[in-house]
């Protein structure tokens, strides 16, 4: 089991209205991992991730799931659609039902499980994202994060073994996105591939094991973070670099060497700790 | 708002929808049944009893959501009230119908008023969703209940969205005068028939994210003690229709 779980191999996709979203993209997502993908608005995530799901054909090239090109009949959707577990942007326009409980049931009900299967799969998904309580509310009550998690309950209800979430963060407090981002770190301690689609390099920088970076419908740069976001094309594409990188960076300037735990800090706090023991070695001396 | 806040609060919110149905069935056929103005009358209190002591919904929020159709009822009733004479040899209104007449409109908007409590009982104690359930078992065409469910949803998407349109319209002052206010209505309308053609195609693909085919299907939320529910319901509704025949 190893090798890249999904793969664009030239992928181009135009839109009927003319607007060339994909061209000639090639990339992959290792299984397991947490991939980031960045990149403008308007770059091709939402379109590239829709291929993942295979709701968008490519017009040029192939997506592969698991080394072998995606089949576009309707058990082969039916199949990948199963694995492949995608959240939309806007939770509005992705639930249906009034009741939580009913939205979430909605897409393991279209795999065709038995009820009571059904009835412990939503209850499991609901408890993961923290709304087992709210299973009863009518969804309009909700809060917009909640209804978020919601959303991501009524996908991780299918099983999937790769989660692709587009912006899960926007539009949520601080409170409620280390709320998503420790539920999103338990889904992949349990060994799902997780791919979000995001704007916020702080967050891509302390969390992905890999990063995607688009620009104008094709691949710019895929590697580790640390290398891959203090490129400079990088820079000037996304319009930044990652604040702790970049704090790391002129510390070793003045000649502050950071280490935390052996690499680099990635996060605030891990850059609080290096800064901190780096100044009681210093203050030892 | 008031009906949603009601069905979903109510003491008898657990209580299967079945039984609720029932019951509110056999209030509707009791209305009928009902000879006279004041058996109606009484199958109408004994449906606004069970909505209001039974279910536990306040008589005030009862009225407000009753209001409505009270209007309504009071108009019908009243311009029946007026009957054109056109057969006499002076053309003119009268407003003194004659007795069976009156008999006969008395009747018509008691059994009107019963039928009302009869279905507000079930609105108010039972959320659309579970409705819509019930109706499933009942083998009404899907493509129908899919629509009442999308509908259902997409009312209260489309009012907030309507919400939040003429909020940033009056931000800027686009009900000022009433000139301004006529082209703001047109500009929330155009842009109401875009968002909703924006939002079903939202809807679609996110259907198929989830692996739909076409038909809505959920799970169906469990109720406590299905069958003793029904059976009361079924024996007490039972005896609201024998009470309807049996008084004049």
């Amino acid at each position: 089991m190893t090798g890249p779980i999904l793969k664009l191999e030239s992928v181009s996709y135009c839109y009927p209205d003319g607007t060339r979203a994909l061209e000639s993209c090639s990339l992959a997502v290792q299984r397991g991992q947490r991939t980031a993908v960045l990149g403008a608005n308007g770059a091709g995530k939402t379109t590239m991730f829709l291929h993942l799901n295979g709701i968008l054909r490519p017009l040029a090239g192939q997506v592969c799931w698991d080394g072998s090109p995606l089949d576009y009949s309707r058990g082969g959707m039916r199949q990948l659609r199963s694995k492949v577990g995608l959240v939309f942007q806007n939770p509005d326009s992705q639930l249906f039902s009034a009741s939580v409980r009913e939205d979430v049931s909605f897409g393991p009900m279209n795999l065709g499980l038995d009820e009571a299967l059904v009835r412990q799969r939503v209850e499991e998904a609901l408890l993961a994202v923290g709304m087992a309580e709210s299973a009863d509310k009518p969804v309009h009550n909700l809060s917009y994060g909640q209804k978020k998690r919601v959303c991501i309950a009524g996908v991780l209800a299918m099983q999937p073994e790769t989660l692709v979430l587009d912006e899960p963060m926007a539009g949520l407090d601080a409170a409620m996105q280390e709320e998503l981002t420790a539920v999103l770190e338990g889904l992949h301690a349990s060994g799902m591939t997780v791919i979000i689609a995001t704007h916020d390099l702080d967050f891509a920088y302390g969390w992905a094991d890999d990063v995607i970076v688009l620009q104008s419908g094709r691949l710019l740069a895929n590697g580790a973070p640390a290398e891959v976001l203090m490129r400079d094309d990088v820079r000037k594409t996304l319009g930044g670099t990652p604040l702790v990188a970049e704090i790391t960076a002129s510390l070793s300037l003045i000649g502050v060497e950071l280490r935390a735990n052996g690499y680099l800090p990635r996060s605030k706090s891990e850059l609080l700790k290096a800064i901190n023991a780096q100044a009681g070695r210093e203050s030892k001396s | 708002m008031l009906i949603e806040q009601s069905a979903y609060s109510n003491r008898w919110r657990q209580v299967s929808p079945a039984a609720k149905g029932i019951f509110s069935l056999c209030g509707m056929v009791a209305a009928f049944a009902a000879a006279s103005p004041g058996t109606a009358l009484l199958v109408a209190l004994i449906m606004t009893a069970a909505s209001i002591s039974g279910a536990g919904i306040p008589l005030l929020r009862y009225l407000r959501v009753a209001a409505p159709a009270l209007f309504f009822l009071l108009a019908s009733g009243l311009s029946l009230l007026i009957s054109l004479d056109l057969g006499a040899s002076t053309l003119g209104v009268s407003l003194h119908p004659a007795e069976p007449e009156l008999l006969r409109i008395a009747r018509v908007c008691c059994r009107s008023l019963a039928c009302l409590a009869a279905l507000l009982f079930l609105t108010l104690t039972t959320p659309l969703p579970d409705i819509i359930s019930l109706l499933r078992r009942c083998k009404l065409p899907d493509t129908l209940l899919d629509l009442m469910t999308l509908c259902y949803r997409t009312l209260f998407v489309l009012s907030e969205a309507i919400h939040e349109t003429i909020t940033a319209q009056s931000a800027r002052l686009g009900y000022a005068t009433f000139a301004i206010s006529l082209r703001s209505m047109g500009g929330l309308v155009g842009n109401l028939i875009v968002q909703v053609w924006q939002r079903s195609q939202a809807l679609h693909l996110a259907a198929l994210a989830r692996n739909s085919d076409g038909a809505l299907r959920f799970l169906e939320n469990p109720h406590d003690n299905t069958s003793r529910n029904i059976f009361l319901a079924a024996a007490s509704g039972s005896l609201v229709v024998a009470l309807a025949l049996i008084l004049p």
